[in-house]
C-alpha cells in the first residue's frame, strides 16, 4: 500500500509539473464561463412575466397598464391561457393578480417547478416594489402555484451539467491516462518501473487515483458554480468517483492494446463518442431507443440529472453507483491482466 | 545465478527470431558479457532474464526464479540499468533515486552517495529533464545500484560517454563485482568486454556462436599478429599480418626485403579480430 502512495505522490508531482491537470482545470472555467455568459439562468435580470390581471375595472387597466410597460411581460386573460402560454415557454413564470373579496390583493405566482427559495424570494420583492406602489390603498398577500409540483425540470444551465460531468468523466478516463501511461512508455521510465519489486496493478491505480483527483476537482467547482450549493455533495462526490474510476480503468483497458498514443487514438476516440452518443437522448426524450442504454454513460447522465433534480431519485443513483463501482473493478481487473503482458513490450 | 536454455524470442508472431536458441550459465560472482554488434538480439536477450519482455519458449531461471512466472519479490536483489536512459525528466536527479528507492523491500544506498560516484552531485537538484544524454546514462546507471543488487545487468554501460566517465563507470563496475555482486553486461565494445568480464558470448543474428574467457579466446584464435606501416610508391600503407597464415608471411618478407618499413611493431590478436574470425563479421 505503501509504494501505491509513492508512486501516486510522484505521479501527482508530475502531473502539477505537466500541462494536462491544468488543461483539465482550464476546460472545467471555460465550460463554467460559457456557461455563466451564455446560456442564461431562467431567471435573472430580463425575466419574462406572463401575467394574467383577474380584477375588476379600473384597477385592472391600471395594473395591466404597468405590466405591459415592462418589456418582457405578455398578458392573458384567462388563467389557462396563462398556464398554457407557461408550458410553451418553460423560462417564463406566471402571475396572476386577483382580489380575495375583502380588498386584498393577491398575487398567486405561477411558477415551472424548478425555483429556489432565492428566485421566489427576487420575484415577491419585485412585485412588492413596482406593483404596489403604483395602487395605493390595498393590503396585499403574495403566495405561490406551481405547475408541476414534482417537477422534472432543469434551469437551463443545470440541464447541460449531467453531460458535462459524463463527459468529464468519460474523457478524463480514457483519453488522459492513456496519454499518462503513453508518455511513460516514451520516457522508458514504465521498464525501471517493471524491474523493481512493486506490482503493476499498483503502477496503475496510481494513474486512476490521479484521474479521480482530476475529476473530482473537475465536477465539484462547475457544479458549486452552477447549480449552487443545494446539491448534495457528498452524493457527488461519491458518484464521481464511482463513475470516473469506470471512465478511467476502461482507458486503461483500451490502451493496453496499443503501444502508441497515436495507433490507441482511433480506439479511444470511438469510445468516446459512444460516451457521447446518450446525450441525444437526455436532449430530445422522444428518441430513446433501447440499444442507447446499453452504453454506460446514459445512466450516468440520468443519475447526474436525478442528482441536481430537487427531488431527485437517491435510490437510483446509489444503484449506478454501486454499479459502475462493481464495472470498474472488473475493467481494472481485466486491464492488469492485460498490461501484465503488454506494458513494457 | 543465472540459466539459459533453448531460448528463443520473435518479437512478432511468425517472424523473424530476435534471439535463436540461447543457451549459456552465468556462474555467481562473475563478469559475464554478451558481444556482438548492434542488432545482435543482446538488449531482447537482458530483456527477457528481467522479465520485460515475455517467456515465449526455453527456459530461464534467474537468481533462483522461473522466469516462465517471476516472482515481483526477486527484483529486490537485482538491479538492471539501460540502454537508453530513462529516468523522469521532470523530477530532479535526487528525487529520481529518492522515489525509486522506496520501491524497495530492502535496506538503499543514500542518493547522494551514488549520484558522488558519478559526479552527479552537483546537479543532484536539477530537473534530470535538463541533463545532458551523458549525464541521464549515468543517473540511470546508479539507479540501478540502489538496492545493493546481487545480480546486476547493465545494457551497453559505456556507451556514449566520453572516455574518462567511461573509465570510471568501468572501475564501479569492476568494484562492485569484487564486493561480490554477479554482473550481466551487454556491449559492442571489444575493450569494455576484454577488459571487464570473466567470460564473455559472441553473439550475432540472435545466435550465440561461442562463449569462453577473453584470454582462452586470444591463446586459442589469436595468433600473433604484426602490423606494419611502409611506404609504398610514394604513399603510406598500414597493414595487418598473421605470422601464421603463409600469404601474410610471404607478404611481409616482400616488405621487410624493399627496406621502406616506417612502423612496424607486433600484437596480440583483439577481441575483434577473433570475433570477425569466428562469427566472419565484424562489432560495427
Ligand atoms: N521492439 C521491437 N520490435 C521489433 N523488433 C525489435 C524490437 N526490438 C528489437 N528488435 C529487433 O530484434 C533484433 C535484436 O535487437 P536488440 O536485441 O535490440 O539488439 P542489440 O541489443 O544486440 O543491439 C534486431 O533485429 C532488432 O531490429
Ligand atoms: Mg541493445
Amino acid at each position: 500500500m505503501s509504494k501505491l502512495w509513492t508512486t501516486f505522490l510522484k505521479d501527482a508531482k508530475l502531473s502539477f509539473n505537466g500541462l494536462y491537470f491544468y488543461i483539465e482545470i482550464g476546460l472545467a472555467f471555460i465550460f463554467v464561463a460559457v456557461m455563466l455568459f451564455v446560456v442564461p439562468e431562467n431567471f435573472e435580470s430580463g425575466q419574462k412575466i406572463n401575467a394574467f390581471v383577474n380584477l375588476d375595472e379600473p384597477i385592472k387597466s391600471q395594473i395591466e397598464e404597468q405590466i405591459t410597460s415592462e418589456d418582457d411581460s405578455l398578458l392573458y386573460d384567462s388563467r389557462t391561457a396563462l398556464e398554457d402560454s407557461l408550458e410553451k415557454d418553460r423560462s417564463a413564470v406566471g402571475i396572476e393578480i386577483k382580489s380575495n373579496g375583502s380588498g386584498e390583493i393577491i398575487y398567486d405566482f405561477v411558477l415551472q417547478g424548478y425555483e429556489n427559495d432565492r428566485i421566489k424570494s427576487l420575484l415577491k420583492s419585485t412585485v412588492e416594489g413596482e406593483f404596489l406602489s403604483s395602487i395605493p390603498g390595498f393590503e396585499s398577500s403574495v403566495s405561490y402555484d406551481v405547475l408541476e409540483p414534482d417537477s422534472q425540470r432543469l434551469t437551463d444551465r443545470a440541464n447541460i451539467l449531467p453531460i458535462y460531468l459524463t463527459i468529464n468523466v468519460g474523457l478524463m478516463g480514457l483519453f488522459i491516462i492513456a496519454a499518462y501511461i503513453f508518455l511513460d512508455k516514451d520516457e522508458g521510465v514504465i521498464k525501471a518501473y517493471a524491474v523493481a519489486p512493486v506490482k503493476i496493478w499498483q503502477y496503475l491505480a496510481a494513474k486512476m487515483l490521479i484521474m479521480l483527483l482530476m475529476g473530482l476537482i473537475t465536477s465539484i467547482i462547475p457544479v458549486l458554480m452552477l447549480a449552487g450549493t443545494d446539491v448534495n455533495f457528498l452524493l457527488l462526490i461519491v458518484m464521481v468517483s464511482s463513475f470516473n474510476l469506470f471512465g478511467s480503468a476502461l482507458g486503461l483497458f483500451v490502451s493496453s492494446f496499443f503501444d502508441s498514443m497515436v495507433k490507441a487514438m482511433g480506439g479511444l476516440y470511438a469510445a468516446v463518442m459512444l460516451m457521447v452518443l446518450p446525450s441525444l437522448s437526455y436532449f430530445a426524450p422522444s428518441f430513446n431507443p433501447a440499444w442507447i442504454k446499453v452504453f454506460p454513460s446514459y445512466p450516468m447522465m440520468f443519475a447526474f440529472r436525478e442528482l441536481l433534480l430537487k427531488n431527485g431519485d437517491t435510490g437510483y443513483i446509489w444503484m449506478q453507483t454501486v454499479l459502475f463501482l462493481i464495472l470498474a473493478l472488473l475493467v481494472f481487473f481485466a486491464a492488469n491482466l492485460r498490461f501484465k503482458k503488454t506494458l513494457t513490450v | 545465478m543465472i540459466n539459459v536454455n533453448g531460448l528463443y524470442h520473435a518479437y512478432e508472431k511468425g517472424g523473424p527470431f530476435a534471439v535463436k536458441n540461447a543457451a549459456f550459465k552465468v556462474e555467481k560472482g562473475e563478469i559475464f558479457g554478451f558481444l556482438g554488434p548492434s542488432g545482435a538480439g543482446k538488449s531482447t536477450t537482458q530483456g527477457i532474464l528481467t522479465g520485460l519482455l515475455p517467456l515465449q519458449k526455453g527456459e530461464v531461471t534467474v537468481a533462483g526464479c522461473d522466469m516462465k512466472k517471476p516472482k515481483r519479490e526477486i527484483f529486490n536483489k537485482i538491479g538492471v540499468s539501460f540502454e537508453q536512459s530513462n529516468v523522469y525528466g521532470k523530477l530532479t536527479a535526487r528525487e529520481n533515486l529518492n522515489f525509486y528507492s522506496k520501491l524497495f523491500d530492502v535496506n538503499t544506498v543514500d542518493a547522494g552517495t551514488l549520484l558522488k560516484l558519478v559526479g552527479l552531485d552537483h546537479v543532484a537538484d536539477k530537473k534530470a529533464g535538463e541533463f545532458s544524454k551523458g549525464m541521464k546514462h549515468r543517473l540511470t546507471f546508479v539507479r540501478s545500484m540502489l538496492n545493493k543488487p546481487e545480480l546486476w545487468f547493465l545494457d551497453e554501460p559505456t556507451t556514449g560517454l566520453d572516455p574518462a566517465i567511461a573509465s570510471q563507470i568501468k572501475d564501479i563496475i569492476k568494484e562492485e563485482n569484487n564486493k561480490g555482486t554477479t554482473v550481466f553486461l551487454t556491449t559492442h565494445n571489444m575493450f569494455v568486454a576484454d577488459e571487464l568480464c570473466d567470460r564473455v558470448a559472441f553473439i550475432i543474428d540472435g545466435e550465440i556462436k561461442l562463449i569462453d574467457s577473453p584470454r582462452n579466446l586470444k591463446l586459442k584464435y589469436g595468433e600473433k599478429m604484426v602490423s606494419v606501416e611502409h611506404n609504398e610508391d610514394g604513399k603510406l600503407v598500414k597493414e595487418q599480418l598473421s605470422l601464421i597464415i603463409k600469404e601474410d608471411q610471404d607478404r611481409l618478407k616482400t616488405i621487410i626485403s624493399r627496406g621502406n618499413i616506417e612502423i612496424m611493431h607486433t600484437k596480440e590478436a583483439t577481441l575483434e579480430e577473433i570475433f570477425i574470425k569466428v562469427t566472419g563479421r565484424g562489432l560495427k
